[in-house]
């Protein structure tokens, strides 16, 4: 099986959920699919394992095409089309060969598209994830274009549906090194033009931010700068960065933030560690809340064999 | 100092970067239960802890190790780095500095330098510390890409930058040199303990010095 993109919307890229957090002491970035949370889920739906690498796919308008039949799922803030029709979300659907699929925008900024067994590109320093900044690991070390080819590898599991919930409300944070403003993150907050992989910065009441000596980055760090925007620190976050830290985004509410696109609106609430830590384990444990669907191999969806 | 760095990380103050890295080295052969990484900046270090793990626990055996002496790192590799020292910014740091250019080449080029940690991309080594007389602050508008090889300087800082990359500090040379190779191993020329020195050459050296250098 292989997967072409026929048009990659505006940043497509090979990455896996978990990326390269082993190198961080040569300066190298964790990286990795900004919502792993989504990332793990598209592969648990077409029978992956949790590190497979998929296509990581932004603010819509890409379009896809397999050269086999081959079971797909889409996952995130975006949404998939076939021959017209809508495909559903957290779901795994059978795609007949040469069907494209349509990723289109929806509530969130980023889609992940897995294929069963998995894109197969060369792991670089243990990730298959692309460093698009310093140009590695991935396709060549850089965002997908249309023509490319990817290879995918064989089918391991059964393909499923997700069931799950999902928490709702304020997103979730806790205490950082400089903790002495955490109330006055306690806003709503709107998300301004600079809204990447590597961050996510706010708009809103001024916070007094400064210069502290450059220090390691955990995910979900809320540093501060002079000017007193605050920036959610995501996957492609400098392994070490010289501002406050007043709080972090409890890991459960990560993906929240790397589906968030510029305008959206987003409030924080303050909770204990206690509780950050219970959040992160439900939010694992409702990754596993699938229901196996039905497999006669060679029967393809008739929605999902129709072409554009 | 520990001090709790989000629900699963601790970060500990240990006041240089010599302390971070022997710090961090102590625990790649101690293993504290439910640590899973250590991250050394500036004056501190930056710990992760398993989901599950004790955190009283992983900071009383942290407090533990602190107490006792820990064993610093001897002096690293002297690398040499030959520089053409042409950079956009060495008019502008001469004029801050009062000095003139090849004033500022010449002490940037005496200067034995240590790579304090690795951080903000890929290979990109902290240098310090440079002497009083050579540091300047940031640009006031950093520039979205300094080309790979920029040899620059911020404070009591230099640096090179690896790759193209967004970067606020002021050009001083270029280096021909490769600093970051991932396919290499270890992936970075400069380690966290090397001392560092900067050899000017002419343009027509480039050619001969370009790649990664042979002792890496």
């Amino acid at each position: 099986v292989s997967l072409e993109i026929v048009e990659p919307g505006a940043l497509a890229s090979v990455q896996d959920p978990f990326g390269r957090p082993g190198w961080r002491h040569l300066g190298v970035p964790v990286g990795g699919a900004a919502d792993s949370w989504n990332a793990r889920l598209a592969n648990r739906l077409v029978g992956n394992p949790d590190d497979a690498a998929l296509l990581e796919i932004t603010l819509g308008g890409a379009v896809t095409a397999t050269y086999a039949a081959a079971w797909m799922a889409l996952t995130g803030g975006l949404r998939a089309m076939a021959g017209g029709i809508e495909l559903p979300a957290n779901e795994a659907w059978r795609l007949r060969p040469g069907a494209t699929v349509r990723i289109e925008a929806g509530g969130g900024a980023r889609g992940y598209l897995a294929v069963g067994g998995g894109v197969v590109v060369e792991h670089v320093l243990g990730s298959a994830s692309t460093d698009l900044r310093t140009g590695f690991g991935g396709l060549e070390g850089r965002a997908l274009r249309a023509g490319d080819r990817l290879t995918v590898g064989a089918t391991t599991g059964r393909p499923a549906r997700w069931i799950g919930s999902h928490p709702t409300g304020p997103i979730r944070i806790v205490p950082g090194p400089h903790p002495e403003q955490i109330a006055a993150l306690e806003a709503t907050w709107t998300v301004a033009v600079e809204a990447d992989r590597t961050g996510v910065r706010l708009d809103g009441p001024r916070l007094g931010g400064g210069e502290v000596p450059s220090m390691g980055l955990p995910l979900g760090a809320i540093q501060v700068p002079p000017d007193g925007r605050p920036i959610v620190m995501l996957a492609d976050r400098p392994v070490t960065g010289g501002y406050r830290v007043p709080a972090c985004v409890i890991g459960a509410d990560i993906w929240r933030i790397a589906q968030l696109r510029t305008g959206d609106e987003v409030r924080f609430a303050s909770v204990r560690v206690e509780e950050a830590r219970r959040a992160n384990a439900s939010t694992d444990e409702e990754l596993a809340a699938l229901e196996p669907l039905e497999t006669a191999e060679d029967d393809e969806l008739g929605w999902a064999g129709s072409h554009e | 100092v520990i001090r709790p760095f989000g629900e699963s990380a601790l970060l500990v103050e240990t006041g240089s970067s010599e302390h971070a890295q022997a710090l961090a080295a102590r625990l790649r052969t101690d293993l504290v239960a439910g640590l899973v990484a250590g991250v050394p900046g500036l004056e501190s270090l930056l710990v992760e802890l398993d989901p599950s793990a004790d955190v009283d626990g992983v900071r009383s055996a942290l407090e533990r190790l602190l107490s006792e002496p820990l064993l610093l790192a001897a002096d690293g590799r002297l690398r040499i780095l030959p520089v053409v020292y042409d950079g956009p910014d060495l008019a502008g740091v001469a004029t801050l500095t009062g000095l003139a250019k090849a004033e500022v080449v010449a002490r940037h080029a005496a200067t034995e330098l240590h790579v304090l940690f690795d951080g903000f991309a890929p290979g990109f080594a902290y240098l310090g510390e440079l002497p009083v007389e050579l540091r300047v602050p940031r640009l006031d508008t950093p520039r979205t890409r300094t080309p790979a090889g920029s040899v620059a300087i911020a404070g009591a800082m230099s640096g090179i930058y690896p790759a193209p990359l967004p970067g606020g500090w002021r050009v001083i040379g270029r280096t021909p040199a490769t600093l970051f190779d991932p396919h290499r191993d270890p992936p970075a020329y400069l380690l966290p303990g090397d001392r560092v020195r900067f050899e000017p050459i002419d343009t027509g050296a480039w050619d001969g010095r370009a790649g990664p250098p042979d002792d890496w």
